[in-house]
């Protein structure tokens, strides 16, 4: 089932009056519960993928469908209602707010949507990440692999369709990324996410579904598996 | 140089790139020094150019002759007829008010027949008498004549003018016969010779003041010897100003009392300082390590940010030397008129920005910013590269030890109760001022505990209440706990003052408003037209209380005279009441606790007096004890029968019985007239026939509310100043939550970035930001209110009854304190709106991004 779908997408930014392309005429389209890592180098166009695909950001032209939904005809309001029904993040440096507890962490997206039972729903996840017993801890109690479990966690907290994966493994060591890695895999079959990961890392991309390869905004090329 | 330019791009230019932030930093420095010079030159208009016009027109003389109610007019004969050269000017001296102006003006009466030539000749601008304007016919044709007199330049009146005077309670026509030059106004006088002023005044037989200039040899200690022995009992000699220099000396706690008040703006405003560069150094700790990593000493590290705090300081400075001169503007009139009213009459002088003063105003913005700054900025120099490079701003945050900050507190607050407990040392209340600093610097350092504890525990109880926002608002102030803490001192020390003085004067106003029940027992009030002051004491013509005692529907009239008397070289007012009249009301107003009119039959047409609070304060006398009094030519030794409560003049006053006073003192004019209405009458009627009686005498009649609310015009006029400084002092503090709302938001982007990210509405980003502020001043209001209260006990116990000698009893204006309070915590939220503005739009890729 068709959960994104990018049709010509193209997107410029202007900087000190000039027009600097980040994306040209890409289109992509990504099934519910497939694993795609985009790869390229830096300045290739992922993360302003990742945020066309997240409704963090409007095309320049072409549309982004999310779940059907053209992200272009919707006001602010609508975007976050989007976001905070459908869609994930997980970011390279952790993104977990120092001030509140793990379980606090976790369930702050249902608790910005007013969603009640919110306390349940993060233990259940925090459980599928593995660190259920640390919930009442402070995120400077934990270690990066740990901090980065329970961003995956509060990114799932909201049973989202697409999760957006930026760098997840950027700051960790090799055994601790490779098991969030492995981790990230496992919850995008067992939840029916679509996972979309920006990554540099080979090992990384050799875990997705699909391995789309960037270069300079367009796709070069991508690779199924 | 190289130096400079290091500054310049590290230092400077990156407060060029938040404006609003820098500029409202500047402006809490600047109005902090504006306030401080404001009072400072106003103080000095209003009370320290006291040298008033009659002291300006007194001439270049050694010595003054005084008497209670005037010296005999012998006395001058008596001095005349020593074997010494003295020049001997008596002198008549009061005030008259120009009927088309309305202007209140120094009336001296001179003796122009004895001096005439000399006045002639002798210039103003010496310190001499005035040189006066030839008219064609001559200076001296007119001298004798009652309808001359001579005006100075500034008042604009030409030669041959006709004016008309109120003088006491008659309006008069006189003639101007010339003119005298005064530089600025300030000498401004009118000025006739002594016997037309004796007419004018209805005082025949006394002067006002003989002043002597004598040879240089002896010396004038020697002089003053010698004369004083020629002299009768009661009449004094002393080296001529003393007066105005007993006045200056009372008039110090009043400016002093002002000035402390006016610092409180400054003592918020380096709170703030000391926020914006601890900010400074926490936003630039990653610099801070790269720089040092680069070779930069600690003492450079130190220097940078003492050096922007200077920078600020600086700034806050510059402009805050127009703005202070532009206050003292409005701060002059206000403290004109309490100077009046309390003090003694003065005219103000004129607003100067001297160069000393432009050079305080620099050193105090400069010197509050940067030692307010040195604590962050030592903190920035002795951090490690590699710690500051790798560490986040939260190690810095954690950085307080709110337990033992809490027993610091503890401890001072306990030095605080034993520093106001001690006594005032030479009538200042130095340790009270102590206890103050004392109580406020405990409260600093209390608050981290109290802002842990409450926004740590409040915290899901907000997020119930008020959503997921007011949670993370909660938590995001705990998180910040030193910055939250400043903010948090800083406004709650400026509401704390604004609480505290706001008691005190409530309490005051309530206390006055109770004894005023007790002393105006009357229907009606009459007194003359012409202005009255603390020293000046207008009187009515005698014939007409007993035209009004006549009139049918009147029960009875009192008399109640005054004179400006001088105990122990300072000044007092002396007081005579009507016992035969007087009534008794039912509280007592004495210390004793005795019913008045036991107390007042022991004045009974006796050399007994009661004395007021103040007057036991600044003399150190208490019942039982005798004072002597120089009364006309006589000395007289009274017994203090009682102490009452007084809070119309803080100079001090005797009361006596009027039998007693006219024994002394033989003029029978009243100065006020209190009027019993019989109980059968009707008070309009009796008021309207009054009114009639006296169509030919320019008096003023009010009833009984009208002259309490009088009193409570004139009470909040004397005060509206320090509510002005306390305004001040929290528009700073408001402003200081503004500039630091903002560095939060801006330090925080990532974190408020991430949020949109998460799900979080552009309303949610916008409420979190105003529930901070909005926290901010709740907190800050809970201990302004608590520390408040502290410290007003310190002021009405401590520092008022030190300063002044009044006991005012604790009264709570709740009515003033929530208004006041109300509107601070929604000026605080309000602070928060530009702050969320921003936060709003943020762009939420780019700051999530950033790293």
């Amino acid at each position: 089932m068709l959960i994104l779908s990018l049709q010509n997408v193209s997107k410029d930014y202007l900087s000190d009056g000039q027009r600097i392309p980040a994306l040209s005429n890409l289109s992509l389209d990504v099934k519910r519960g497939e694993f795609v890592a985009l790869v390229g180098r830096s300045g290739c166009g992922k993360s302003t993928l990742l945020n066309l695909a997240g409704a963090m950001d409007f095309p320049t032209a072409g549309q982004v469908l999310v779940d059907g939904v053209s992200t272009s005809s919707l006001e602010d309001a609508g975007l976050t209602r989007l976001r905070r029904e459908k869609v994930g993040f997980i970011f390279q440096s952790f993104q977990l707010l120092h001030t509140l507890t793990v379980f606090e962490n976790v369930e702050l997206p249902l608790l910005l949507a007013g969603k009640p039972n919110a306390r349940e729903a993060a233990r259940e996840r925090l459980a599928w990440v593995e660190l259920d017993d640390l919930g009442h801890r402070y995120p400077h109690q934990l270690s990066g692999g740990q901090m980065q479990r329970v961003a995956i966690a509060r990114a799932l907290i909201h049973s989202p369709s697409i999760l957006l994966a930026d760098e997840p493994t950027g700051n960790l060591d090799t055994t601790t990324g490779n098991v969030i890695l492995e981790l990230l895999r496992r919850l995008t079959r067992q939840q029916n996410t679509a996972t979309i990961m920006a990554t540099h890392s080979v090992e990384a991309a050799a875990l997705a579904d699909m391995v789309v390869q960037l270069r300079d905004g367009k796709i070069e090329g991508i690779t199924r598996r | 140089m190289p130096r400079l330019l290091l500054f310049y791009r590290l230092m400077v230019r990156p407060l060029l790139q938040e404006p609003v932030r820098a500029a409202l930093t500047v402006f809490a420095v600047a109005l902090g020094v504006a306030v401080v010079l404001a009072i400072d030159l106003a103080g000095a208009a209003a009370t320290g150019s006291f040298r008033s016009s009659m002291e300006a027109l007194a001439g270049d003389n050694d010595l003054e002759v005084t008497a209670s109610g005037g010296v005999p007019e012998d006395v001058v004969g008596t001095l005349v007829s020593l074997p010494y050269s003295i020049r001997i000017s008596p002198r008549m001296e009061n005030y008259a008010v120009i009927v088309d102006s309305k202007k209140s003006l120094p009336l001296i009466g001179l003796d122009f027949v004895g001096e005439g030539e000399s006045f002639a000749q002798l210039d103003s601008a010496s310190g001499a008498a005035p040189r006066v304007q030839e008219n064609p016919q001559g200076p001296l044709e007119h001298f004798g004549d009652n309808d001359s007199i001579w005006l100075g330049t500034s008042l604009g009146y030409n030669v041959g003018a006709h004016i008309q005077l109120l003088i006491n309670d008659q309006v008069r026509e006189y003639t101007v016969r010339g003119v005298y030059p005064d530089s600025n106004g300030a000498e401004s006088a009118i000025v006739m010779d002594i016997a037309a002023a004796q007419h004018a005044l209805a005082r025949y037989g006394r002067v006002d003041r003989i002043l002597l200039k004598v040879p240089n040899a002896p010396g004038l200690n020697e002089w003053q010897q010698r004369l004083r022995g020629a002299l009768p009992a009661g009449v004094e000699i002393h080296p001529q100003g003393t007066g105005t220099n007993e006045n200056r000396k009372m008039l110090a706690a009043f400016r002093w009392n002002l000035q402390l008040l006016s610092y409180v703006s400054l003592v918020v405003g380096a709170f703030l300082i000391y926020n914006t560069i601890s900010v400074s150094v926490v936003r630039r700790r990653p610099e801070i390590g790269i720089v040092r990593a680069l070779g930069a000493s600690r003492s450079a590290i130190l220097f940078a940010f003492v050096g922007e705090a200077g920078c600020f300081g600086l700034a806050g400075a510059l402009v805050g030397l127009p703005l202070g001169h532009f206050m003292a503007t409005g701060a002059v009139k206000l403290m004109s008129a309490t100077v009046e009213s309390l003090y003694v009459s003065s005219q103000p002088g004129a607003i100067e920005l001297s160069f000393t003063s432009a050079l305080l105003a620099l050193a105090i913005g400069v010197g509050i910013a940067v030692a307010s700054a040195y604590s962050p900025a030592r903190e920035a120099a002795l951090v490690s590269p590699v710690e500051a490079m790798g560490r986040g701003r939260r190690e810095y945050d954690v950085n307080i030890e709110k337990g033992r900050d809490l027993w610091l507190a503890l401890a001072l607050g306990l030095a605080a109760v034993a520093a106001s407990r001690a006594p005032a040392i030479r009538g200042k209340p130095l340790f009270g001022y102590l206890a103050a600093i004392l109580l406020v610097v405990a409260s600093a350092s209390a608050i981290p505990a109290f802002v842990h504890a409450i926004t740590m525990f409040s915290s899901k109880l907000l997020g119930k209440l008020f959503g997921v926002e007011a949670m993370l608002a909660s938590r995001s102030l705990a998180g910040s706990l030193r910055r939250t803490s400043v903010l948090v001192s800083a406004l709650s020390t400026a509401i704390a003052m604004m609480t505290a003085v706001g008691i005190m004067v409530g309490s005051f106003r309530e206390t006055v408003a109770v004894w005023m029940e007790d002393r105006l027992p009357a229907d009606l009030y009459l007194r003359p037209g012409s202005s009255a002051a603390a020293d000046r004491h207008p009187t009515i013509s005698p014939g007409l209380a007993e035209t009004i005692e006549k009139l049918p529907g009147v029960a009875a009239v009192e008399r109640l005279r005054a004179y400006e008397i001088f105990y122990q070289e300072m000044p007092a007012t002396l007081v005579s009441v009507d016992l035969d009249v007087l009534r008794t009301e039912p509280n007592s107003e004495y210390f004793s606790g005795r019913p008045r009119e036991q107390v007042l039959a022991e004045l009974r047409d006796s050399d007994a007096v009661v004395v007021s609070e103040p007057f036991t304060y600044k003399h150190g006398v208490k019942t039982g004890d005798s004072i002597t009094l120089s009364l006309g030519e006589k000395q007289v030794t009274f017994r203090i029968a009682d102490v009452y409560y007084d809070y119309s003049s803080e100079r001090g006053s005797v009361l006596m019985d009027r039998k007693t006073m006219l024994r002394y003192l033989p003029d029978p004019a009243p100065s006020n007239l209190a009027i019993y209405v019989a109980p059968e009458a009707k008070l309009e009627t009796v008021r309207a026939e009054i009114e009639q009686a006296t169509a030919g005498h320019r008096v003023l009649l009010f009833s009984n509310r009208d002259i309490r609310a009088e009193a409570i015009r004139i009470f909040d006029r004397t005060f509206a100043i320090t509510y002005a400084l306390e305004a001040v002092a929290v528009i700073v503090a408001v402003m200081g939550i503004a500039g630091a709302l903002l560095a939060l938001v801006i330090d925080r982007r990532r974190e408020l970035g991430l949020l949109r990210f998460l799900g979080g509405a552009t309303g949610q980003i916008r409420k979190l930001i105003l529930v901070e502020a909005g926290l901010l001043g709740l907190l800050a209001n809970v201990a302004g209110l608590a520390l408040g209260f502290a410290l007003s006990l310190v002021l009405i116990y401590v520092i008022n009854k030190q300063s002044f000698g009044w006991t005012i009893r604790f009264h709570w204006p709740v009515e003033i304190l929530v208004a006041a309070l109300t509107m601070v915590y929604a000026a605080t939220v309000l602070a928060g709106l530009y702050p969320a503005e921003v936060a709003v739009r943020l762009n939420s890729l780019e700051v999530v991004h950033e790293e």
